[in-house]
């Protein structure tokens, strides 16, 4: 039999209790064409250095765990497959714009942090109890949203969003698709609450349309298309709150 | 017990990770140019009202190549800086429908396009008609 293909993969290290800043480190791997670039890392896991460390649970692009930069494109490692880097050398480095906090692993708290501030759940426009049986909609309505529920957390989309690297206060793609999931949901009506996140100058107005977030995501989401549709709106009730002065700064709001 | 640090990247040479940001530079920087040639219209209503002789001047101005090649690189902008709104313009918009069925982006994007070009028409018929 003949040997099996190799491919170099040269994955960003970092262990802050030895180093002071992320550092590459090459490791050969032979690969067949069915694998993922995450099995390519659990490869060097299992066989090379059982200090790498990374985040992975699915391995099918559904936890939203296994993000990285992969040749500098944010990229979920089990959907991309090493055949299509061979070969090499790969680059595969931890995901753009957050704080590491081990080799490919990052700090996501800021992201989850932001994610409770969005009332991303559904908000009842009218009272309702378990008897009155399930909460139905109808396929159009659901239309509405569906590509915004896809959403599976995997910050790809923040990776590709520089505006978040400048200001991590920015709430961000998939924060604000989230938000829009619900806002556009017939069934619900909590928009009021979420006008507050949306005007935010943290909110919507913290993206100037770069636009790369949209490609970069696995789950054709298109968060830039959530964040914009908001801006026409939220500039109104900004011009509407300078027209009647009294319900300027959210006095109306509860 | 303390969390080891964290490392946190910065953001030096980011316009170098990736061809998005490139373009998206580019599409903003075509802007400066827009916004240069507004100024210079300006500067041509100023001197309209300041008298004949200096919008002469203003006018005379437009012979000189180094004008010219602004006034060239300013439409190529402008187009560049268009054909880029008009792309973006479904993603501001809410999903609409008609009859039922959702209106795609290139409609969209088409629509625009047929309105600006009526519009135009529009204003170039008018300026020729006021001309003669
Ligand atoms: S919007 Fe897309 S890229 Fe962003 S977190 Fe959700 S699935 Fe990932
Ligand atoms: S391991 Fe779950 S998304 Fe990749």
């Amino acid at each position: 039999m003949s040997e099996p293909a190799k491919i170099t993969l040269e994955v960003q290290r970092y262990h802050p209790e030895q180093d002071s800043g992320p550092r590459w480190q090459r490791y050969t791997v032979p690969y067949t064409a069915e694998m993922s670039v995450l099995e390519g890392l659990q490869y060097i896991k299992d066989h090379l250095d059982g200090s790498l460390t990374f985040r992975w649970s699915c391995r099918m692009a559904i936890c939203g765990s296994c993000g990285c930069m992969i040749d500098g494109e944010p990229e979920l490692a089990c959907h991309v497959f090493l055949r299509d880097y061979a070969p090499g050398p790969v680059r595969v480095a931890a995901l753009d714009h957050f704080p590491i906090q081990r080799d490919l692993v990052i700090d996501h708290s800021d992201f989850l942090e932001k994610l409770e501030t969005v009332h991303s759940y559904l908000i009842p426009a009218e009272e309702r109890t378990p008897a009155d049986g399930t909460h139905r909609q109808t396929p159009q309505a659901m239309a509405d949203y569906y590509d915004y529920a896809q959403c599976i957390n995997c910050l790809l989309c923040y990776a590709a969003c520089p505006q978040y690297g400048w200001h991590p206060d920015f709430a961000g793609p998939a924060a604000l698709a989230l938000l829009q999931r619900y806002n556009l949901d017939d069934r619900d009506g909590g928009h009021r609450l979420r006008e507050r996140v949306i005007d935010a100058e943290q909110g919507v107005w913290g993206c100037t349309l770069v636009g790369y977030c949209s490609e970069v995501c696995p789950k054709g989401v298109d968060p830039a298309r959530a964040i914009n549709q908001n801006k026409a709106g939220s500039a109104a009730r900004y011009l509407l709150g300078w027209w009647r002065p009294g319900r300027r700064r959210g006095e109306d709001r509860e | 017990m303390s969390r080891p640090p964290v490392y946190r990247p910065s953001m030096r040479g980011w316009w170098q990770r990736h061809p998005a940001y490139r373009r998206y530079l580019l599409r903003e920087g075509s802007s400066a140019l827009l916004a240069a040639y507004a100024l210079w219209l300006l500067a041509g209503l100023v001197s309209l009202a300041a008298g004949e002789a200096a919008y002469e001047r203003w006018r005379e101005l437009h012979g000189n190549p180094w004008v010219f090649g602004v006034h060239l690189a300013a439409l190529l902008a402008a187009l560049y800086h268009a054909v880029t709104w008009f792309r973006l313009l479904p993603l501001t918009l809410p999903a609409l429908r008609w009859g039922g069925r959702r209106i795609t982006d290139r409609t969209l994007v088409r629509g625009a396009w047929l309105t600006y070009v009526a519009l135009s028409v529009g204003v170039w018929l008018y300026l020729l008609g006021g001309v003669r």
